[in-house]
């Protein structure tokens, strides 16, 4: 790591940048399906309950959504301004989902986002409940294309090189329907649920243990464990875990890296706990479950396992160590999600949740850690690619943009430090302030008056 | 089929233009025409429900123009540097100080986010105007059709050239004044009241100095690009950008003079089409003029994506854009009509 390497600095931005933006749209997508269920509650039961939830969480969402996009633009300008080199040789084919996540997702999310926060007077509630679905299909949509342009670059598919030597599509359907795609679609969007539901249940632990929205804590504690455990599941098995095959088939150099394993051989195992030295080429105080690593990679106990040291360096990912922390810490939160959802769900249908003190104050606690979870596996997946922008065909080194110089990037890392910064204190402080005034205002007058002239 | 995507890339960035414009102008009026915190919810009620859905328009071009256009992108993105880092952070100013305004009720708090709206939309007029006035002036783009600019050299339009000289800042007035007047008739649409009355005197003075302004910019883009014109002439998108503005003036001035607000509304609309037309069918076919030297400068020719890549866009695009229009339909209806501080809100108070 060479401070004074221009792509350095570029690839600190994107990073920063991106794992800050997506604090926000992985809220977006979980809590999109649950303003859809409780819209339609609403219009199925009648109940005025359901409706008030749904207005109450379309207000912390329409912050979330807004942070969202004003923090997604810089992504896709960075393309341009930082990293023109891969732009010059790739955007034949990542512009065509780039485009068409503009033009499908973007287009159906924001044109509906008006209508989902401000519009119910407006609109009426059935046209208010196909708004909350527009908004949550266009908002999975967008993480579809994204995920595919993505894909394309750890396992890259559908392309030809042209006779300039760019990148063209090959085959379009191939290109789409890359299946590292699915599988890192699937198992992203569940764990973007695993986030809403925990945001969800947190929320209704909060009120509960404070006694107060009783009603509405109820409904929140109830999605919000089911789903979460749900969610939390299918995250793990089968999702996370065929993305986990797909590592160990297409890039085994970053399977050897996330398990710190530097000698190659069957029987290979997981380490439960252990700290890789790069130096010593081993991993420090190592606790294995033997066999583990090559039964979940390749299906058997005996299959064989590479180590880093059949590679040559220049093919390791460059940053091994937080590699390895972000894949384990990833995998431990993700077993404690499943035992806590579980526990809370099996608590919540005996009747016993509310009563369950202890349990109630680690639900409202756990809410960040899925925000953690989501950020570790976005950095195995980016620190996995390394030292590759496009996995064997283009690498990270050559695709920054040569005419800009260390000095200006340093100097807009400053500046998205500073905005963003403040745009974390904003989005804090006003979400805070809508929690505590919780959602047991009123019918608002003006929809009261709309009703009875109807 | 490269000149049709220069057509699609263009619609893309006048539309967005045209959308967002609109909130560039309220934005920066509405500190001026509404001076209560009560009347300025109502301008951010006729902005509000609707400003990501203009935005978007912006990423929807950029990736439209990264899968046709790559090269294109990287020059002039990586050259651009600061200024588009400028308009990024413009971007997120405005849309989160038109977010939180609303979420406390308070003078202090709604008085400092106005004012950052304002100051953010002002400052997304100037820099967008900035950079179509260096789209028609060019850029110091060396032989390898790369270029890295400063904000300012000697303010001379010929040679080593930075973001500002006289030419570019003029059209970033102008740009600032024609969007402002645009907002204004906008807002004379949406509002009541107050407001109302000051937005139409504010769109009268305003589209009366537009004029003068467009005449001075003319000249000036005669004299920093005296090869445009004798290629402009037989480019017939030019002749109907022409005419679009031509005609659009018209009615805009019966719609503002007979008070009919939609006439006037639509007429902006059309008139700023009408500009935009004929610049991006003047400069056609060269996206980045070269101020060093003529031969370095990118056609879109030079810069387009392979022949596969831009049938393939040709497939999703039309797809993509039908959609796009059938939500634009479906918004206009809804929207349609005067605003109301009780009935268009976030529900904060």
């Amino acid at each position: 790591m060479n401070l004074s390497d221009p792509a350095f600095w570029s690839r600190l931005q994107f990073g920063f940048t991106l794992t800050y933006h997506y604090l926000f749209p992985q809220l977006t997508m979980g809590l999109a399906w649950f303003l859809v269920y409780w819209k339609w509650r609403a219009l199925w039961t009648g109940n005025e309950k359901y409706n008030q939830a749904a207005r109450f969480w379309a207000k912390i969402f329409g912050l979330n959504f807004a942070v969202g996009v004003v923090t997604g633009i810089p992504m896709e300008f960075q393309f341009g301004t930082n990293w023109a080199d891969f732009s010059r040789y790739a955007g034949g084919v990542i512009g065509q989902t780039l485009g068409m996540e503009g033009m499908f997702a973007f287009f159906l999310e924001s044109a509906f986002i008006g209508a989902l926060i401000w519009g119910e007077k407006r609109l009426g509630q059935r046209y208010h409940f196909l708004a909350a679905v527009a908004v949550a299909v266009g908002s999975w949509l967008s993480a579809y294309f994204i995920l595919v342009t993505n894909a394309f670059m750890q396992h890259p598919v559908g392309y030809q090189i042209d006779a300039d030597r760019l990148l063209g599509i090959g085959s379009l359907s191939a290109y789409l329907l890359n299946p590292w795609a699915w599988v890192q679609f699937a198992h992203n969007q569940m764990a973007a649920l695993v986030t809403g539901s925990f945001v969800v249940a947190g929320l209704g632990a909060f009120y509960t243990l404070r006694r107060v929205h009783l009603t509405q804590a109820q409904l929140y504690l109830r999605a919000g464990t089911f789903a979460g455990l749900i969610a939390s599941v299918l995250v793990a098995f089968p999702t996370g875990d065929q993305q986990a095959k797909m590592v160990g088939r297409h890039q085994p150099v970053t399977l050897a890296a996330m398990e710190g394993k530097f000698v190659g051989g069957p029987i290979a195992g997981v380490a439960v706990i252990g700290q890789p030295n790069l130096e010593a080429r081993r991993l420090d105080n190592p606790i294995e479950v033997p066999g583990a690593l090559s039964f979940l990679a390749y299906g058997t106990f005996q299959s064989y396992v590479h180590g880093l040291e059949e590679y040559p360096k220049d093919l390791w990912p460059d940053n091994i160590e937080l590699l390895y922390y972000s894949f384990h810490l990833m995998i431990t939160l993700g077993t404690l999600f499943i035992i806590l959802m579980a526990y809370a769900t099996f608590q919540n249908w005996r009747g016993r949740l509310r009563s369950t003190t202890w349990l109630l104050w680690v639900l409202m606690l756990a809410f960040p850690y899925p925000y953690i979870a989501n950020t570790l596996g976005w950095m195995t997946a980016e620190l996995g690619r390394q030292p590759w922008l496009i996995y064997g065909l283009f690498r990270t080194h050559d695709g920054y943009s040569k005419v800009v110089s260390s000095g200006n990037t340093v100097f807009t890392l400053i500046g998205f430090t500073g905005l963003y910064f403040v745009l974390g204190l904003l989005f804090l402080s006003l979400a805070g302030r809508e929690i505590a005034r919780g959602p047991d205002l009123e019918v608002p007058a003006s929809l009261q008056e709309k009703e009875a002239l109807v | 089929m490269i000149a049709t995507w220069y057509g699609i890339v263009s619609l893309m960035l006048i539309i967005y233009v045209v959308l967002d414009g609109r909130n560039f102008g309220a934005g920066m009026l509405h500190w001026f025409v509404a001076k209560t915190p009560e009347q300025r919810r109502q301008v951010v009620a006729a902005i509000g429900p609707l400003w990501t859905w203009h935005e978007v328009w912006l990423v929807g071009f950029g990736g439209t123009l990264l899968a046709v256009f790559p090269r294109l992108m990287a020059s002039a993105f990586a050259g651009y540097y600061l200024a588009l880092f400028l308009i990024l952070w413009g971007l997120i100013l405005r849309g989160i100080s038109l977010e939180v305004a609303g979420h406390i009720n308070d003078r202090l708090w709604q008085g400092y986010w106005d004012f950052i709206f304002m100051f953010s939309n002002f400052l997304l007029a100037i820099l967008f105007g900035a950079a179509a006035g260096n789209l028609a002036r060019g850029v110091p783009l060396d032989a390898h059709g790369e270029f890295s600019m400063a904000f300012f050299t000697s303010f001379s339009v010929r040679g080593n050239v930075g973001l500002l000289d006289w030419y570019t800042v003029s059209v970033a007035i102008f740009a600032a004044v024609l969007l402002a007047a645009h907002g204004a008739t906008y807002l004379t649409l949406k509002t009541q009241g107050l407001v109302h009355n000051r937005s139409t005197r504010a769109a009268k003075v305003l589209w009366a100095a537009v004029a003068p302004l467009f005449i001075v910019i003319s000249v000036e883009s005669w004299l920093v690009r005296p090869d445009l014109l004798g290629r402009a002439i037989y480019n017939p998108f030019w002749w109907l950008g022409l005419l679009i503005a031509a005609v659009s003036s018209m009615t805009l001035i019966s719609g503002l003079s007979t008070r009919r607000e939609m006439r006037a509304f639509l007429s902006s609309n059309f008139l700023i089409v009408g500009l935009l037309t004929t610049g991006g069918a003047a400069i056609f076919p060269v996206m980045l003029y070269s101020t060093l030297s003529p031969a370095n400068s990118l056609t879109a020719y030079a810069v387009a994506s392979s022949p596969s890549a831009l049938r393939l866009a040709f497939i999703w695009w039309p797809v993509g854009f039908a959609l796009a229009i059938t939500y634009f339909v479906f918004i206009s209806r809804r929207y349609a009509g005067k605003v109301s501080a009780k009935q268009d809100n976030q529900g904060f108070y």
